[in-house]
């Protein structure tokens, strides 16, 4: 585990001076502020004054009432409460859209409409504006109104079909938040185009993003393959043998697990040299992926024989000699004690205020060379900015805002 | 199979592109990388894919193959609106090309293992004199640092590497693949290109390019919410949760009395009350029963059992109808058989036809994401080895017929 507070390096950080509004909840648009905010642009953070972002009550608490991930994933954002259906709230949150380069929010469709801070208007307010909407479904289709959390995105998008054993029920495809975070990439990589095109040409739109087709964007052949053949494929269980073998995760004899995948007959080769079974890769046995593909039942019988006579070490190290693409399949608790992750600093331990607690977040990706990505703060206390943010972006005075807050507009 | 909707993920197929103008080089092979050049190739970017003269990119044999040997389903999908030039990186004269091509360009995306490209005459300092503006996207199972990052990486170790793997599955059993195998290569990317407009940004601004770097499995990791700040607090290993989840109840995937399966994520109260409406059990979800999230959660069996009792009562699509006029968190667990049978599916454009040579029409994913004024679109499929080389180094490099010849004989390109 790495340790000390990051160190910041704010003169190099690439998006300094885009300013950022977040008012979306969660993880699916709030990720993309985050990932814009840790290359350095301005993420405020609007909330409602009532309890804010269900993120802050979202996973394990923390002493301070929030939890560790509104904590790690809210990093280096700035929070303001407001009331977006006051008409007090609304005109000062138009007055700050039009100081703005980015909004990013996910409330179900029409919702903005209905307070009447929907695109059309924003896009008054400031032509150049980029905005991300994301939602379960999409701004259009039959579906568009529906409610979308990532588990049901996970299932419409096809994924959750795919996991699982055989003929078994479909699980949760390793996390129930995996779409939220690949639609927030998407969304992300949405955004920057949008920056370069509003840069070049003034002018700013939307992009609508739905965690669904970022789920489904992902499936690499399955749409083509029932297309041209009518292919439906099925869950995989823990080996996906249909072009190659072995490739799947086999236990060892110490109750842990290893992922082997041999796409190619060479590295299959390396495999039989790690197993000390050279014969196994000769070409009258299993040396070419046809064989093993036709005999995957007694290949993976051999390879999962060879994996439980050892122990989990035994095995990759065997398999690292001979260049075996192989690997352990990690655990959290894996993960703290392994070097990789020591060496390349993905974890740093970070003094959460108020709290007394150290809290150990990831750190960001990807790696740029000269302006990397920093963590200069983690996730703020509700409100913890209102009024600096009102002072500074729109010259509010103590009596404006003391206004605000009798009207209960922030 | 019903009919799905036409040509690529634009309507406006003229309109303005965002990443027009900016050119690419894509030395990488199979999907870790290459699919950051994939979608900006979408948004505009001239992608022109790097291939050994023999056989091109492994990813062409990889997947479901075709009536062409050169081109798999994979390739012609993720393949698309790339160019291809041959080009031998391995013989002197293959380097000194690539390194002309690189003056000419904004991004170069490579997936070598680390020191493969040095060895080759084609490190950072080579690459940065002969174009001090370069953005060079490096994508490895394990990040271009770090004891392991020669070790073989493909995105299914790195994965399994980066904690996800170990997360998929029933409590106690054997780990399954999390529903797509290179769901790795595609994550990685994602972060890849996301760093790769940054850094093109900072370039276009200061004249100064530089290298991202993208491990697998740090992407992988990246996204697993909280999971390191509980182990670190509190000593806590998340375990697999089956098709549930441990924050909610019920929240995970039911089986229907036609044998088909739906997803129900009750994440609030208010959600599960909506769905005790749509039982037509509304007690359920009074104070005294399970109103309350921390008491579905202390009696999770108890309450799966209902709904597993419930779902089970009943066929796909009344269960779905009853949750969705409730407004329930609800939908089907589509096989991709489902997909193109869906209404919404063919609404949003999610799947594309496009004509691939000598095999007709393919099907494939439409553009991700959807912007309002300078969408993406898919112009072609896949192409064949070494489509462009002709045009590329005669148009890009003002190579001469003869010259280009000399490459050929000596089987440089």
């Amino acid at each position: 585990m790495t340790a000390s507070a990051n160190n910041t390096h704010d003169e190099r950080l690439p998006l300094k001076g885009i300013r950022v509004i977040d008012i979306a909840t969660v993880i699916a648009a709030p990720y993309c502020a985050t990932l814009l905010g840790e290359f350095g642009a301005d993420v405020l953070k609007l909330e409602h004054p009532d309890g804010g972002d269900a993120l802050r009550r979202f996973g394990t608490p923390s002493n301070r009432g929030d939890t560790l991930t509104w904590l790690s994933e809210s990093r280096n954002k700035r929070s303001m409460t407001i009331d977006l259906r006051t008409p007090e709230g609304a005109e000062v949150f138009k007055s700050m859209i039009a100081r703005t380069d980015v909004l990013c929010e996910n409330f179900r469709t029409g919702t903005l409409e209905r307070w009447n801070l929907g695109w059309d208007v924003l896009r008054q307010v400031n032509p150049r504006l980029v905005m991300l909407r994301v939602t379960g479904f999409g701004q259009t289709g039959p579906y568009k109104d529906r409610p979308g959390f990532a588990r049901v995105a996970h299932a419409m998008g096809g994924i959750a079909y795919l996991a699982g054993m055989p003929k078994g029920t479909p699980v949760t495809p390793g996390s129930t938040t995996l779409g939220d975070y690949m639609t927030g990439l998407y969304g992300c990589f949405g955004v920057l185009m949008a920056l370069r095109h509003r840069d070049l040409t003034g002018e700013g739109q939307f992009i609508d993003a739905a965690l669904y087709e970022s789920i489904f964007r992902c499936t690499e052949e399955l749409a083509p393959a029932y297309g041209m053949f009518g292919m439906v494929r099925e869950r995989q269980g823990s080996s996906h043998n249909d072009f190659a073998v072995p490739h799947g995760h086999f236990s060892t004899r110490d109750g842990k697990w290893v992922a082997i995948s041999c796409a190619t007959d060479m590295l299959f080769a390396r495999l039989a040299q790690a197993m000390s079974r050279p014969d196994l890769a000769a070409p009258h046995t299993y040396g070419e992926q046809e064989q093993r593909l036709a005999h995957r039942h007694d290949v993976n019988e051999i390879v999962r024989d060879w994996c439980g006579s050892l122990t989990r070490e035994e095995v990759l190290q065997r398999c690292y000699a001979t260049d075996t693409p192989a690997g352990p399949l990690n655990n959290i608790a894996d993960i703290f004690g392994d070097r990789q992750f020591h060496a390349r600093r993905n974890m740093v331990a970070i003094d959460a205020p108020d709290t007394g607690e150290q809290i150990i977040v990831p750190t960001p990706v990807p790696r740029l060379s000269e302006t990397p990505g920093s963590i200069r703060s983690l996730g703020p206390k509700l409100g913890e900015h209102t009024e600096e943010i009102l002072r500074e972006l729109l010259g509010m005075s103590d009596a404006e805002i003391a206004e605000l807050r009798v009207r209960k507009a922030i | 199979m019903s009919a799905t909707a036409t040509n690529s993920g634009s309507t406006d197929s003229g309109s303005a592109r965002p990443l027009d103008g900016v050119r690419v080089i894509d030395v990488g092979n199979f999907l870790a990388g290459p699919y950051a050049g994939t979608i900006m190739a979408e948004f505009g970017a001239e992608v022109i894919k790097i291939e050994h003269p023999q056989g091109g990119d492994p990813m062409r044999r990889f997947g479901t193959t075709t009536a062409r040997p050169d081109a798999t389903l994979k390739w012609l999908s993720e393949s698309r609106n790339k160019k291809s030039v041959t080009c031998d990186l391995r013989q002197p004269e293959g380097v000194a090309l690539l390194l002309k091509l690189v003056a000419k360009s904004d991004i170069l995306i490579e997936n070598f293992r680390p020191e493969a490209m040095e060895s080759w005459g084609l490190g950072w300092d080579v690459l940065r004199a002969a174009n001090p503006r370069l953005v060079m996207l490096r994508v490895t199972g394990y990040g271009q640092t770090g004891p392991y990052r020669r070790r073989a990486g493909f995105a299914h170790i790195a994965q399994a590497f980066g904690g996800l793997n170990y997360l998929a599955g029933f409590p106690g059993e054997t780990p399954v693949l999390p529903g797509t195998v290179p769901l790795g290569d595609y994550v990685a990317s994602l972060f890849g290109a996301i760093g790769t407009l940054i850094a093109l940004r900072h370039a276009e601004q200061t004249g100064r390019g530089q290298i991202v770097d993208v491990g697998i499995y740090e992407a992988i990791f990246r996204i697993l919410e909280e999971i390191a700040a509980a182990y670190g607090l509190h000593g806590v290993v998340r375990e697999r949760e089956g098709s549930g989840s441990f924050v909610a109840c019920p929240h995970g995937h039911f089986r229907t009395r036609d044998d088909r399966w739906i997803a129900i994520a009750c994440t609030t109260d208010k959600m599960f009350e909506r769905l005790a409406a749509a039982m037509e059990r509304p007690e359920l979800a009074s104070a005294e029963l399970y109103g309350d999230q921390r008491k579905r959660l202390a009696a999770r069996e108890t309450v799966d059992a209902i709904v597993i009792d419930w779902v089970a009562s009943l066929d796909r699509k009344e269960i779905l109808d009853r949750c969705l006029a409730m407004e329930v968190p609800a939908g089907k667990v589509n096989s991709i058989a489902d997909i193109f049978e869906d209404e919404h599916f063919l609404a949003r454009s999610n799947l594309s036809v496009l004509q691939a040579e000598g095999l007709g029409e393919v099907v494939v994913p439409g553009v991700v994401p959807r912007l309002s004024k300078t969408p993406g679109r898919i112009t072609h499929l896949g192409p064949t080895l070494g489509d462009a080389t002709v045009t590329v180094l005669t148009e890009l490099l003002k190579l001469n017929a003869a010259e280009i010849a000399a490459l050929r004989e000596q089987r440089i390109i």
